[in-house]
């Protein structure tokens, strides 16, 4: 564990937004970064200690008064147990996955169990929640997801772990600051376009057919396919996500130029670009792709795909 | 995961069996209609785990609350005082149960629970009842721990409860021992009636203690430091009585006469002896006949009975020593005339008997043996289920039923003394008792109570007379025998040797148990702070402050404990792999090959097995354990164990090994 600087150390935000972690490498969950109140319904057990105590100290009961002395003790016990089911897990970042805006980013969470507990009711908070269990000696993998509204950068922020295991009196947390950024693509128009008329002369057929309704093959799953084209009995026989792919004869070259999209400001042409760009990648169409200074030769696959839309996320 | 608690079945049936579980040993504590309220709402919220539509909705609710009040105030006029409070929060649990929105209220319920949990301990604070609550409180704490998780299951949950108790338990210990005792001002002590119970009583018609003849109930113990006396001198003085009426005897109206009474003299070897009274209604301390010395705050009557300003309705104990030889010395003008107080004139009939056993020609002891012979010659019996004599009971007895037991026998003798003209009394109290040879302690139990009479002789005092003892000396000389007695039947008497084996063993675990509970009520009943400060200060721990730095500092050392136990983890799974594997590397090593750093485990091993054929396959076997182990996904402790009972196995053939060094040094000379 490498030392904190003072200033780090008594700063509020370690206790809601976790650590500064430049480097981002595995983060073992200790005292220094678990921490650990009473919840609402711990304060309301201590309240029936000091009733159970008062009720003792009227009827001079002793077994009352063991009584309220077993409940103080198994409260104060429960700190432990409850740091227990969190002490010695490992975090680490996984992928974010890159989404169109509107869409939830994901971000991938490996958590090792390397010790011989068991873990109860894990909680794994970023926007929306998880629970799990993990084995001992066992790890995890979950995403998270996050509703994006922008394109550009989406940081992960702090996800917080979490744990009220077992008696729900101490809630017992860490805050992690996440690295991981996802990507967000312009979210693609809902309207669909014709394709520009390109000024290249290779392609004069002025008109394609785009998409088509000739399927010609699976190709995997890529971030924007149509849910509609979605290949589920396969995914239902559990041999992973495949969209169908539709074609049409046309395989000639098309060039997607920013200054041809249609729409007013500046995100509205983005979102028509993206459209192409997606269509055209469905369609298996060879497209070229101009924004601003960025020119890219015809192509496709997803490797071209990925880039134009990149390039479209980060303008 | 457990979306929402309060609807999930298993839990509801959970929290309501504990709750059915908690609320059960009320049947014998509260009345019929609380108790018979709560059942009803338990029922039907059973009933609503299934049919939720059956369930009451806001209006019925509200009636329900309506009646709940309706019967706290009929039955108890308001909620203060022990009965009252148990009895609302009886019912607001009830109340509680029929709305179950949330996790929140799944918590109340559970809190509530713990509070009637508490409110058993007001009635009954018996060993088992501790155990049973004990047992309770696991379940409604593995109900939180079931709330709690994310895949409930049923035994790891009490399971989980258990461990959390267990590992309560010795911190509670601690602090019960520790944590300074005050006692509740008086004001706050709410006066409950409590419920009557049976006991000597302060007048005495024969036939009265017939009702305890029975009785197993404990009324006192008693723990000699020192000898213990014989069984025949164990007179346990109580209530003196000495008005009748012919039928009914009570005490006397005017002691006012103590102040000219002589000081008893005593004679012999005294008795130490610590006094457990079990809760009385009166404030009787049963002394061994005849106490010469007592704490405050107790005080001796005119009729030498201990009285003690003190409530009695809570176990007391008190250090008292007694002597079994004393001269009271003279009589009291008051005490004579009570002493000799007849109920009208004698009949002829006893007369008669007076003058044939010589007690107005002759001394006074001598009257008395005669009486005492009579008794034992002529058909007098001894039981404890008697005809009733309802007119003029003493002749009945004496002339025509000749069936009685010892205030028949005591008030009889008593009487026809005081026709002779000799000052006589009636002497109530307990006699014997059980000695328990566990804890050697005697057990005095309301079947010992008895009657005896007093007489006064010149020179001598008040000396006791129990014609009992004539007639049935076994009662004195031993116990009865209360397990083998059966009402109407012949009395049996507790003989040492006597009985059964299977009986004698039962009897041991009889007074094994009491020897427990005896215990148990003197050092965890009785633990006040008094007793916490003589205890406490044999360890040097004398004041508030004290007590308060031992309690935090073992507290604390506890904690220490227990959390190094919970929270020492061995060395990670990986960490342990990678040992292993490195015996591997040694093993190897010997063979003069070595792994390169950055070399893979699976290079390393395609490197080797050419070198060393013979042991390709256990290289092969080790490498792909010791990867899976380390890097896999299905790590475990059984790969772990694999992994290393293949590396002990794992041997290089040594001719092999000195073959190739031998070529490395022939490698060496050629250079």
């Amino acid at each position: 564990m490498n030392p904190l600087p003072l200033k780090e150390r008594f700063g509020l935000d370690r206790f809601f937004l976790g650590e500064r972690r430049p480097d981002g490498k595995p983060l073992t969950l200790n005292q220094r970064r678990i921490f650990i109140l009473p919840t609402q319904r711990g304060l309301g057990f201590g309240l029936l200690i000091l009733l159970l105590a008062l009720i003792a100290f009227v009827y001079n009961n002793n077994l009352a008064y063991m009584l309220a002395f077993l409940l103080g003790s198994i409260f104060f016990i429960t700190i432990l147990h409850t740091y227990k089911s969190l002490a010695g897990l490992t975090v680490q970042e996984g992928q974010a996955i890159a989404v169109f805006a509107g869409e939830a980013a994901g971000f991938g969470v490996h958590i090792d169990n390397p010790t011989p507990v068991e873990r109860q009711n894990v909680r794994l908070k970023m926007k929306t929640a998880e629970n799990f269990n993990l084995k001992a000696h066992s790890k995890a993998h979950l995403t998270l997801y996050d509703l994006t509204q922008k394109r550009g950068w989406h940081p992960a922020g702090t996800v917080t772990i979490s744990s009220t295991y077992p008696l729900g009196l101490f809630r017992a947390w860490s805050p992690i600051r996440f690295n991981a950024k996802a990507l967000v693509y312009p979210k693609p128009a809902n309207q669909e376009v014709p394709f520009p008329e390109t000024g290249s002369t290779q392609n004069q057929q002025g008109r394609f057919k785009k998409g088509g309704d000739e399927f010609y093959g699976l190709q995997s799953y890529q971030a924007g396919d149509p849910i509609r084209h979605i290949h589920w009995k396969a995914y239902a026989k559990g041999l992973g996500l495949f969209s169908k792919q539709y074609g049409g004869e046309s395989s000639s070259e098309i060039w997607l130029d920013f200054g041809h999209a249609p729409g007013q400001s500046l995100e509205e042409r983005l979102s028509y670009l993206c459209r192409w760009v997606v269509d055209a990648e469905q369609a298996g169409l060879s497209y070229g792709f101009i924004l601003a200074g960025l020119r890219l030769e015809p192509g496709n696959g997803p490797a071209h795909y990925r880039k134009c839309l990149e390039a479209l996320a980060l303008f | 995961m457990i979306t929402n608690p309060a609807h999930n079945k298993e839990i509801l049936i959970f929290l309501l069996s504990s709750i059915g579980l908690i609320v059960l040993p009320h049947v014998y504590h509260l009345h019929l209609a609380v108790f018979g309220f709560f059942c009803l709402l338990l029922v039907w919220r059973f009933v609503g785990i299934w049919k939720p539509e059956r369930l009451p909705t806001f209006p019925i609710i509200l009636l329900l609350i309506v009646c709940g009040m309706a019967i706290l105030y009929t039955q108890h006029r308001g909620i203060l005082g022990r009965d009252g409070g148990t009895s609302l929060f009886v019912i607001a649990l009830g109340l509680k149960l029929m709305e179950i929105k949330s996790e929140r209220d799944l918590y109340l319920i559970n809190y509530l629970a713990f509070i009637v949990a508490a409110s058993q301990f007001l009635y009954e604070q018996s060993i088992l009842m501790a155990a049973y609550i004990l047992f309770v409180c696991c379940v409604l704490l593995a109900t939180l721990v079931y709330i709690n998780s994310y895949v409930a299951q049923t035994g790891t949950s009490l399971k989980k409860a258990a461990v959390i108790v267990a590992q309560a338990i010795p911190m509670a210990i601690v602090v019960f021992i520790l944590f300074p005792r005050v006692e509740a001002p008086r004001w706050l002590l709410f006066n409950d009636e409590q419920k009557a119970k049976m006991g000597l009583s302060d007048s005495m018609e024969p036939g009265f203690i017939t009702d305890l003849g029975m009785s197993d109930e404990l009324v006192f113990r008693v723990k000699f430091t020192g000898a213990i006396p014989p069984s025949k001198q164990r007179y346990w003085r109580g209530p003196v009585l000495t008005q009748t009426d012919g039928k009914k005897w009570t005490q006397a109206n005017d002691l006012s006469y103590q102040k000219y009474l002589d000081k008893p003299t005593f004679s012999g070897k005294p008795y130490q002896y610590t006094l457990l009274m079990e809760p009385q209604e009166k404030n009787w301390v049963f002394a061994l006949d005849m106490p010469a010395d007592y704490p405050n705050p107790l005080r001796q009557n005119a009729n030498y009975q201990l009285i003690t300003s003190d409530d009695l309705r809570k176990r007391t104990e008190f250090k008292l020593m007694s002597y079994p030889a004393y001269n009271t010395g003279y009589l009291t003008k008051t005490e004579y005339k009570d002493a000799r107080q007849l109920p009208g004139k004698p009949s002829e009939n006893i007369k008669q008997l007076v003058t044939q056993l010589h007690g107005f020609d002759s001394q006074p002891d001598e009257f008395i043996n005669q009486l005492l012979n009579h008794f034992r010659k002529e058909d007098f019996h001894y039981t404890l289920t008697p005809p009733l004599m309802e007119d003029n009971p003493i002749e009945t007895f004496l002339f025509e039923t000749r069936y009685g037991f010892c205030s028949h026998y005591a008030s009889a003798f008593v009487y026809l003394m005081r026709v002779a003209d000799i000052p006589a009394r009636v002497v109530t109290g307990y006699q014997g008792g059980e000695f328990n040879e566990v804890g050697s302690f005697l057990e005095i139990k309301q079947a010992d109570a008895h009657a005896w009479a007093e007489v006064w002789l010149d020179k001598q005092g008040w000396v006791r007379v129990d014609p009992t003892a004539a007639i049935a000396p076994e009662r004195i000389e031993k116990n009865i025998d209360i397990a083998r007695l059966v009402p109407g039947g012949l009395i049996s008497y507790a003989t040492p040797g006597s009985g059964q084996a299977a009986f004698n063993l039962l009897k041991q675990a009889r007074q094994l148990w009491s020897n427990v509970d005896y215990n148990w009520q003197r050092w965890v009943i009785n633990y006040n702070n008094a007793n916490q400060a003589s205890f406490l200060s044999s360890f040097g721990i004398a004041d508030f402050k004290t007590m308060v730095y031992w309690m935090m500092a073992i507290v604390g050392i506890i904690t220490a404990l227990l959390s190094l136990f919970l929270l020492y983890q061995r060395p990670k799974s990986t960490d342990r792999t990678l040992i292993v594997y490195n015996r591997f590397l040694k093993k190897i090593a010997k063979a003069g090959l070595s792994k390169k750093p950055g070399e893979g485990a699976r290079d390393f091993a395609e490197r080797i097995k050419p070198k060393l054929p013979e042991q390709a396959v256990s290289i092969e076997q080790i490498t792909t354990a010791f990867i899976s182990q380390r890097y896999g996904s299905k790590a475990s402790d059984a790969g772990l164990r694999l992994l290393d009972d293949l590396v002990t196995m794992f041997k290089v053939k040594f001719q092999e090994t000195n073959n190739l060094s031998k070529t490395h040094e022939q490698d060496k000379n050629k250079l």
